[in-house]
């Protein structure tokens, strides 16, 4: 077990994603409550007092973010859940689309209900198949026993939900840039300011949070911001839901408790790593976070990552992140010249082409390593390779561009050698390795 | 009026709301390329990055300006990035400035120069592109050239509303096209993206290594193709780079029209009949006085015309409305006694011109119609049946339709067939050749200079009426 649960608490069975199960476990009680007993006000207070961060990636504090929208002030607002789970080794999400969607219905109408939203949309990756068909399905039974629509459950609040299914770009998974793919536009990402909760969608004020985000409202609002807090430690409330992936032997989604060790979690929870290998490296929150080894220099003295408990502050500390909660580990024997190069791949085909430092700078990136691996590589690429990174890095419009930067630093920072050595001898140190053999 | 401070000196912002619009008003230079007075700020380039103290580097063009910050345009950070954003942008460009017909007046080039100045870091391949990409058939693309800073698709939306350009693919791959199902031909103002447009990527078909631009010069001037009077550059080769082994004419040609940006009358617009000038000025000239068809000299037409006025009881005069304020004056100070005057268009819309829209494009298609009118009023011109001489200044006039008994007297430039229908003709000069302003139909004034030589046997309007009046003004003329 990984500590106290607020989103997978309960049986998965065969009907355990629908209406009749979710209500049974106490589901869109505390949605009745609150259009009952609480102000939109005293909802967005309870967030707020939750201290929960943002899940989707930057850790941004929610209630923060939707103390920018006065419910009151006559124009439209509109509350939007990013499903574009696009972060590779991300797949969190995804669990709750599938497994609770009425947790995350049932917390975007307390949300709508707290931000005076008439309309919300869920905006899902078009990849995603069976979580859209089980969120369709939902919202359904939803508007049928009356959940969404006029005068909802007699309390005089109206909203309606909008699923919108993107079309598989990484870019729109950037919160302004899925606005304009909601608007039918080129999906760019926006400059800031003006922010997003000041002009956003329809250039109207908007809140966009991660779906794991938004699903734990209604938990907060149901058992109230203190028993949220007492879960997790005090500075990184609640649990993560965590995808991890790779060279580890229980791949799948796991609920962590904020604070919980390392070691268990890799070792007990997950089942330690495959064929028992040693730990090389871990990606803790999906390839856009920086890449931690065990002999980080920055991780706490000379302490190693398994030393260390999974919360915002410790792994910041180590100068990573949990990011989007996209685990992936690497064991010993992988080639991180190789791995650089697919996730600098991925980082050329998904630029969008907006802005000048990501656009041209991705695809250099890739270009270099392309050769680096074909055996050509030169000394001073690495050099070029640093530049590169630095002068993407808070130069671009969105923060994809800064990731490819902070992805490609980090990696070189720690493999040093194994670049060197790949350029030197036009081959790698490891055979080119990807698998865990 | 909020006051900030760039690169130490106290600036007041006025009436500006960003960051890079305060600088560059104040005489602070900030490199941009995507950036554009008349469009939407998307800040993509990512050049015209500046230093907010306390708060990093940042674009200035979507940085709002805020009472007391304080601003550096060229610190070492500044300096630093904005040399590796040209370092990019310069990645994938073929830079290949010897056979582009922008250099000389490329943003890319001059801030290369003045920012970059460093050999490219990049040993890599570069990405290639399509070359001369047909859009229209004015307009060629290249796609190597293209820095994607989307000036040209932002004009199609914001400005000439045709929304035919658009941006195709991701990353290092994007590429400017232009919509499915039509071409930029739709657009009667394309050929300003030619102009906005920071690179060579966008070029003028007409124009296309016809000359390089430092040869040139321009003369300001006015389009008389419509009321609107557009403030336009009529570029010619300059004097001091003429070639003795041209055609003369050549080393005079107007090789490109370009928008002088008026904000009163056109902002830095003009559509592409402003553009194709040549369509009108360039017409076969009458450099020859005709009386009843055979060739005379000037001083016998003008002669002519002093025994016609001498003889008529009832002269009639059609006004020019492409004739300038001056000519206008001129006549009305000269002739305005004899002669019962009525302002006449001398042009009407075309087959398939835009007659009139909201941008620009007005349905009366002279330059000086309120000008004209100002001086002869504004009643639609009479002929009455007894008429014995009609003097008709300007084309736009069908001889037929005049009373039969009528002598005619013709002032005019170009080669049509009236010239020899007319009793007397006397060819003027055209607006190139001369000085002079327009009344636009709004009453702005506009001024045209002139930059062709008068060919032999032309003259000018302004001082053919006073000879009309006094023959004894010739001997001193």
């Amino acid at each position: 077990m990984t500590g106290r649960k607020v989103l997978t608490g309960f049986e998965i069975t065969a009907d355990s994603h629908t209406l009749a199960a979710y209500r049974a476990r106490g589901g869109y009680e505390a949605l009745a409550r609150a259009l009952e007993t609480m102000q939109p006000e005293d909802v967005t207070q309870e967030i707020v007092d939750s201290g929960i961060q943002g899940r989707g990636g930057a850790a941004f504090p929610a209630g923060r973010k939707w103390q920018g929208i006065d419910p009151h002030d006559g124009q439209p607002h509109y509350l939007i859940a990013n499903a574009d789970e696009g972060e590779p080794g991300t797949f969190k999400d995804r669990w709750v689309l599938e497994h609770d969607p009425h947790a995350l219905l049932e917390s975007m109408l307390l949300g709508s209900y707290a931000l005076g939203v008439r309309h919300a949309f869920v905006y899902i990756r078009g990849e995603y198949d069976r979580p859209w068909r089980r969120l369709d399905a939902a919202v359904e039974e939803a508007y049928a026993e009356g959940l969404f629509g006029e005068n909802i459950l007699g309390s005089g609040f109206s909203c309606d939900l909008f699923v919108f299914r993107g079309a598989g770009a990484y870019v729109c998974g950037e919160a302004s840039s899925l606005l304009g793919s909601i608007e039918g536009t080129r999906a760019w990402p926006r400059n800031r300011p003006p922010r997003m909760t000041v002009r956003g969608l329809y250039q109207a004020p908007t809140v966009v949070n991660n779906v794991e985000t938004i699903a734990s409202v209604a938990w907060i609002i149901r058992n109230g911001a203190q028993a949220f807090r007492e879960i997790g430690t005090e500075k990184s409330p609640g649990t993560r839901l965590i995808s991890i992936s790779g060279h580890i032997r229980y791949p799948g989604v796991y609920e962590v408790e904020l604070g919980y060790s390392w070691t268990k979690f890799l070792h007990e929870d997950c089942g330690g790593l495959l064929c028992n290998k040693a730990l090389k490296a871990v990606i803790p929150g999906g390839i856009s976070s920086q890449v931690l080894t065990g002999m980080d220099a920055k991780v706490l003295t000379p302490g190693e990552v398994e030393g260390m408990t999974l919360d915002h502050e410790v792994l910041r500390a180590a100068g990573s992140s949990l990011g989007s909660g996209g685990m992936i580990v690497i064991a010993a024997g992988t080639c991180m010249v190789r791995l650089l190069q697919i996730m600098l791949r991925f980082y050329r085909h998904e630029s969008c082409g907006q802005c000048t430092p990501c656009r041209e700078g991705t695809g250099w990136m890739h270009r270099i390593i392309d050769r680096i691996v074909a055996g050509d590589g030169r000394p001073e690429d690495i050099g070029t390779l640093y530049h590169i990174a630095r002068f993407n890095d808070g130069t671009t419009i969105c923060g994809l561009g800064d990731a490819a930067g902070y992805a490609a630093i980090a990696m070189l920072d720690n493999f040093r050698d194994e670049f060197d050595h790949y350029i030197e001898h036009g081959h790698s140190k490891f055979g080119g390795n990807l698998e865990c053999q | 009026m909020p006051v900030i401070f760039i690169n130490g000196e106290a600036v007041d912002t006025g009436e500006h709301r960003t960051v890079l619009q305060a600088a560059l008003a104040n005489g602070f230079y900030v490199p941009h390329f995507c950036w554009h007075p008349e469009l939407s700020v998307v800040g993509n380039c990512r050049v015209c990055l500046v230093e907010q103290e306390g708060r990093g580097v940042n674009i200035a063009c979507n940085m709002p300006v805020v009472d007391g910050m304080r601003i550096e345009t060229d610190s070492e950070t500044v300096r630093a990035q904005r040399k590796a954003m040209l370092q990019f942008i310069l990645l994938n460009h073929p830079v290949d400035c010897g056979i582009c017909d922008k250099a000389g007046e490329c943003a890319l080039q001059d801030y290369h120069y003045a920012y970059n100045g460093e050999p490219a870091l990049s040993r890599e391949p570069k990405q290639k592109g399509t070359k001369f990409y047909p859009l229209s058939s004015r307009i060629l693309l290249d796609n190597e050239r293209c820095i994607l800073c989307s000036r040209c698709v932002r004009f199609t939306r914001e400005v000439s509303k045709s929304n035919v350009l658009g941006i195709e693919y991701r990353g290092d791959s994007a590429l400017v096209r232009p919509a499915e199902d039509r071409t930029l031909d739709d657009d009667p103002y394309s050929d300003n993206v030619i102009d906005i447009c920071p690179v060579g990527a966008l070029l003028s078909r007409s124009f296309l290594h016809q000359a390089r631009v430092w040869y040139l010069e321009p003369t300001p001037s006015v389009c008389p193709r419509c009321a609107r009077g557009c403030n336009v550059q009529l570029w010619h080769r300059k004097p001091e780079w003429r070639l003795k082994g041209l055609d003369p004419a050549q080393n005079t040609r107007i090789l490109r029209v370009t928008p002088l940006e008026n904000p009163r009358v056109n902002g830095p617009w003009i559509c592409n009949r402003g553009r194709d000038l040549g369509e009108v000025l360039e017409r076969p000239r009458a450099e020859q006085a005709l009386q009843k068809g055979a060739g005379v000299t000037m001083m016998e037409a003008i002669e002519a015309t002093r025994a016609l006025m001498a003889e008529s009881t009832r002269s009639i005069a059609l006004v020019s409305s492409w004739a300038s304020n001056e000519e206008l004056r001129a006549f009305r100070n000269a002739l305005g006694d004899n002669f019962t005057s009525f302002v006449k268009p001398d042009r009407l819309p075309e087959e398939g011109e835009v007659v009139e829209d909201e941008l620009l494009i007005r349905a009366d298609k002279n330059p000086n119609t309120r000008g004209a009118q100002a001086l002869f009023g504004s009643d639609p011109p009479e002929i009455p049946e007894d008429a014995d001489l009609i003097l008709v200044w300007g084309e736009g006039v069908d001889f037929g339709r005049l009373p039969r008994g009528a002598k005619t007297v013709f002032l005019g430039s170009w080669l049509l067939p009236e010239v020899g229908h007319a009793d007397v003709f006397i060819p003027l000069s055209i607006q190139t050749e001369r000085r002079g302003h327009y009344t636009n139909f709004e009453g702005v004034v506009s001024a045209f200079e002139s930059c062709q030589p008068r060919p032999e046997g032309v003259i000018d309007a302004e001082t053919l009426f006073p000879l009309l009046a006094a023959p004894g003004a010739w001997g001193r003329g």
